[in-house]
């Protein structure tokens, strides 16, 4: 199927130049505390893929009908419910996953991208394009994590997905895993290593002030 | 006393933003002035000291596995714990339409400097975050779960107000362009996080 | 059509809080069962990692059925309370969760391995950041730690998280809880540390809180089986000397 240039920009903005983390910085909360490791940041990212794309559209569906003045209500009890789907699922078929991930999956609630994009976007457009929003929007927060997920659980465990990565022979000559890593603020620190980068390259994201 | 040391752990050993990261997205946009910074602290110290017990007695009288045994014996198998993560942010976005109103009614130049971040503190999850973790950790009491919600407040407050403080004075430095903003804000956040993480060894 | 008047915007709310209500409870209705088995098929695994066999989630509940052989509750005094026994997850064994409720009496099951008899005691407690649990298998003696498993909610990852890994619960193995005839635990000491009079292993370095509440765990929750441990190690040593 051809997308149109509009459903491609819909699709893959979010991935680069409009990347709610980097550049909206939306939904950082709930994503840190996953990514020590890097399945259940791959989890976390699939599950706020899926329930920002339905949540779109679901809303977008609604659109017309929905009474202004409880608007933010409604908008919170659909991605409240397709919250507690997720969660049920992943309770049912990802038991382990979802132990480490415990409160977090509930937090996908507030993650505010979700919110941001339901007003933003599925509010005024049909719903297709709301779905291929979604995904795009779910895909771009979900590649930081993967990445920080990645990075974290490489240097600070010296394993990914649970598996030895880094060999033997490395830590018999010396080699320590670097326990900061798997530590809270170096998520913070990786994103800020990531923003320079992504800026560096993107000079028209710059900020002029500090 | 036991309130007491719970309050403490909550603000500096289980400080919400530097120890799970809860009420980011707000605390990045709204940390540039420390005016500001202390507004929507006390806003969502309010929220959280309103609305978690309200969860609590939610979760204890209606939610939990059994909790409605006190209606009958009927009722004491009746599971209602699907339905708590609706509950709590129903019980969260109207208290936020509240506070809200308040403000705009009691300080209309505080009201226009929050701009959007006050109807987002429905979705600010700090906020939802406290009636997660009072809902894992089961606490024995409502004073126990209001002492956390103060708590966990002060911290959020306590962690938004130095962050603005310090932005503040960054005014004047000279920051590499691709870090500036946001970037500069995640290392600060950052090394403020390891500054608390002296904190998580005291035992109280 | 007016889509803010009172009765449309009423109306739309009840409408959806009735779709959303029935919606959620029916997942939860046909997902349930599974879950409830998670749940069980975790403490197996639990269970039978303490025992060190390392079950995944699929043959857990096959080798469990297989491997423990009673199970039943005790007083504080030792004694069995008759008519608690079964392995099933629906008695009481199994059910009771000893960091709630230890009214009712004391789970402990029993294992065979290799033709000797193991005994398995649940153990709760408090770490870092909230709770934290684990199973200790001991052998026939009452006193020698055949294996241990620690499981925990939310310690920090890399530091006081390291408790369920293998490393650290193997550390337990062939330690005594019983020295001269009396009730003294293991501690869990600094790295490099001793202790006089009782057996210790080396905590997680970086997890000062949490090992300081595993030893505070086995203290207090294997101290509970205090007299059932004493009574099994006396019976083995009265054997011993009979042969």
């Amino acid at each position: 199927m051809a997308l149109s240039s509009k459903t491609k920009a819909v699709l893959l903005g979010p991935l680069n130049k409009n990347n709610p983390i980097l550049v909206q910085v939306l939904g950082i909360c709930s994503s840190l505390a996953v990514t020590s490791k890097l399945e259940p940041a791959i989890v976390m990212a699939i599950a706020v893929t899926i329930v920002t794309a339905f949540g779109n559209v679901i809303i977008s569906l609604l659109r017309k009908t929905i009474p202004n003045r409880i608007r933010i209500i409604v908008q919170l009890v659909v991605v409240a419910s397709l919250v507690t789907i997720v969660s049920e699922i992943l309770k049912a078929y990802a038991y382990d996953v979802n132990k480490q991930l415990s409160v977090f999956v509930g937090l996908i609630v507030t993650n505010c991208i979700l919110m941001g994009r339901l007003e933003a976007f599925a509010l005024g457009n049909g719903p297709w394009a709301s779905f291929l929003d979604g995904i795009g929007n779910g895909l771009g927060y979900g590649w930081i994590l993967v990445v920080l997920g990645f990075f974290r659980e490489l240097l600070g465990s010296g394993t990914l997905m649970g598996y030895k990565v880094i060999p033997q022979s490395f830590y018999d000559a010396g080699y320590l895993n670097n326990g900061l890593m798997i530590l809270p603020p170096m998520a913070l620190l990786l994103i800020a290593c990531l923003i320079w980068i992504h800026r560096a390259k993107n000079k028209d994201l710059q900020e002029t002030t500090n | 006393m036991d309130a007491i040391s719970l309050i403490v752990k909550s603000i500096f050993v289980d400080n919400m933003i530097f120890a799970y990261f809860l009420g980011m997205c707000s605390f990045l946009a709204v940390s540039k002035n420390v005016k500001t910074a202390v507004g929507l602290g006390i806003a969502v110290t309010f929220v959280l000291v309103l609305t978690l017990p309200i969860n609590y007695l939610l979760e204890n009288y209606i939610l939990k596995p059994g909790a409605l045994s006190w209606l009958g014996e009927e009722f004491a198998e009746v599971d209602l714990s699907v339905f708590s993560l609706i509950i709590f942010i129903a019980v969260i976005a109207s208290f936020t339409q509240l506070v809200e109103m308040v403000i705009e009614r009691f300080s209309p130049s505080l009201y226009h400097s929050l701009g959007i971040f006050l109807p987002l503190i429905a979705v600010n999850c700090a906020i939802l975050g406290g009636s997660l973790f009072m809902q894992q950790r089961e606490f024995p009491n409502i004073g126990t779960a209001t002492a956390y919600a103060f708590g966990s407040g002060i911290g959020w407050m306590m962690a938004i107000v130095g962050m603005a403080a310090i932005r503040e004075k960054l005014e004047y430095s000279d920051v590499p362009k691709p870090l500036k903003g946001l970037g500069i804000t995640f290392i600060l956040t950052s090394l403020m996080a390891i500054g608390f993480m002296s904190f998580s060894g005291i035992n109280i | 059509m007016n889509t803010e008047n009172n009765g449309y915007t009423i109306l739309y709310a009840s409408i959806m809080v009735i779709i959303v209500a029935i919606g959620l409870a029916f997942t939860h209705q046909s997902l349930s069962k599974q879950q409830t088995k998670n749940v069980e098929i975790d403490k197996m695994q639990q269970i039978l990692r303490s025992l060190r066999i390392d079950a995944d989630a699929k043959e857990a509940e096959e080798k469990y059925n297989e491997i423990i052989k009673n199970a039943y509750l005790i007083r504080p005094d030792g004694s069995k309370i008759e008519g608690s026994e079964g392995t099933k997850t629906t008695d009481p064994a199994f059910t009771i969760d000893i960091a709630k409720d230890k009214s009712k009496g004391l789970p402990v099951f029993e294992a065979e391995i290799d033709g000797s008899k193991k005994y398995v005691i649940p153990m709760a407690g408090k770490g870092l950041w909230g709770p934290i649990w684990g199973y200790l298998a001991i052998n026939e003696d009452g006193s020698t730690v055949y294996g241990a498993d620690f499981s925990h909610a939310g310690e920090t990852p890399g530091l006081g998280a390291e408790i369920a890994l293998p490393p650290f619960r193997n550390r337990f193995q062939g330690k005594q809880l019983i020295k001269d005839g009396e009730f003294k635990s293991i501690a869990v000491v600094k790295a490099g540390q001793t202790v006089e009079g009782q057996d210790y292993v080396d905590g997680i370095s970086g997890g000062t809180i949490t090992s300081k509440g595993v030893n505070a765990m086995l203290l207090n929750s294997v101290g509970e089986y205090k007299n059932f441990l004493l009574k099994l190690n006396a019976a083995h040593k009265n054997e011993s000397e009979g042969q």
